[in-house]
């Protein structure tokens, strides 16, 4: 078992400016449930900022930042009836969470004056490999 | 519409000049994007829009990867053990011309590999998307 960490921080404002000055943004970078649970709200931007942030930490925690074949929207932040944030993947980086035999992925997210940060934990198993025994242990 | 490699240099530098702040002269092409310019996603995502503005093609931040790793799949790219294979070596070396691959051969891990990419890498990449885009 492996446990890898992902952080990362977005300027809310950045965030605003980009996605005013790219109309197709939005859409490339969230999905329609994120674009649903952030554009109602207070402060929508800067929880899409925090959203991002999370997409950028579980990247950072795979080891692989957006890679090949990758789009943003393939990792959605998903949050539950009590507010806490869950992650569920799509496409190629599904395909590579697959590949790293991901067990559970945990995220944080926060946002306060211009900052939104998150971090990302990912527990890993790689999946046994022909050939390959697990070491003995324990005989008595 | 046929666009010197000057140009493109020129236009890659305003972009990332006004994207993240940094001085001109710190825009030279052996300079890394990720080390020396300290670029975080959110800034390529800027960079690739004002290059769109600027010369007219549409970059998405996974084709940087896709160039660098040139369309060999994960496996074959790096080793089990996550460091860069000599297949992945040798497409290394096709698109970032600059590194010692003799160096790097059996040492690199492939999470290292963007932080190798070079303002003329980015030019290089700019400048084929460019001319694709013109004989298209």
């Amino acid at each position: 078992m492996a446990i890898r960490v992902g952080v990362d921080v977005v300027h809310i404002s950045r965030m605003r400016r980009l996605l005013d000055q790219q109309p197709g943004l939005r859409t490339e970078l969230f999905t329609s449930g994120e674009r649903r649970t952030c554009g109602e709200r207070r402060n929508g931007v800067g929880r899409l900022a925090a959203r991002f942030a999370a997409k950028e930490a579980v990247l950072k925690a795979f080891g692989t930042g957006i890679g090949p074949r990758m789009r943003w929207i393939d990792v959605e932040i998903v949050t539950g009836a009590l507010g806490r944030p869950s992650v569920q993947l799509y496409g190629e980086v599904a395909a590579v969470s697959a590949r790293r035999g991901t067990q559970e992925i945990d995220v944080s997210l926060s946002h306060t004056g211009d900052v939104a940060v998150a971090n990302a934990v990912v527990v890993t198993s790689p999946p046994d490999r022909p050939g390959e025994e697990e070491p003995s242990c324990c005989s008595s | 519409m046929t666009v010197a490699k000057d140009q493109v240099f020129d236009a890659v530098s305003s972009a990332l000049v006004d994207a993240l702040g940094v001085d001109e002269d710190e825009v030279v092409g052996s300079a890394t994007l990720l080390g020396d310019l300290e670029a975080e996603s959110i800034d390529l995502l800027d960079i690739l829009f004002r290059l769109e503005r600027s010369l007219g093609v549409k970059i998405a931040a996974s084709d940087l990867a896709e160039h660098v790793q040139g369309g060999i799949s994960e496996e074959e790219f790096g080793t089990p053990e996550g460091v860069v294979s000599d297949v992945g070596l040798a497409q290394l070396a096709r698109v970032m011309p600059q590194i010692d691959v003799e160096k790097l051969r059996g040492s690199l891990p492939a999470e290292d590999v963007m932080g190798l990419f070079t303002v003329d890498n980015l030019v290089s990449l700019v400048e084929a998307r460019v001319g694709a885009a013109a004989a298209a």
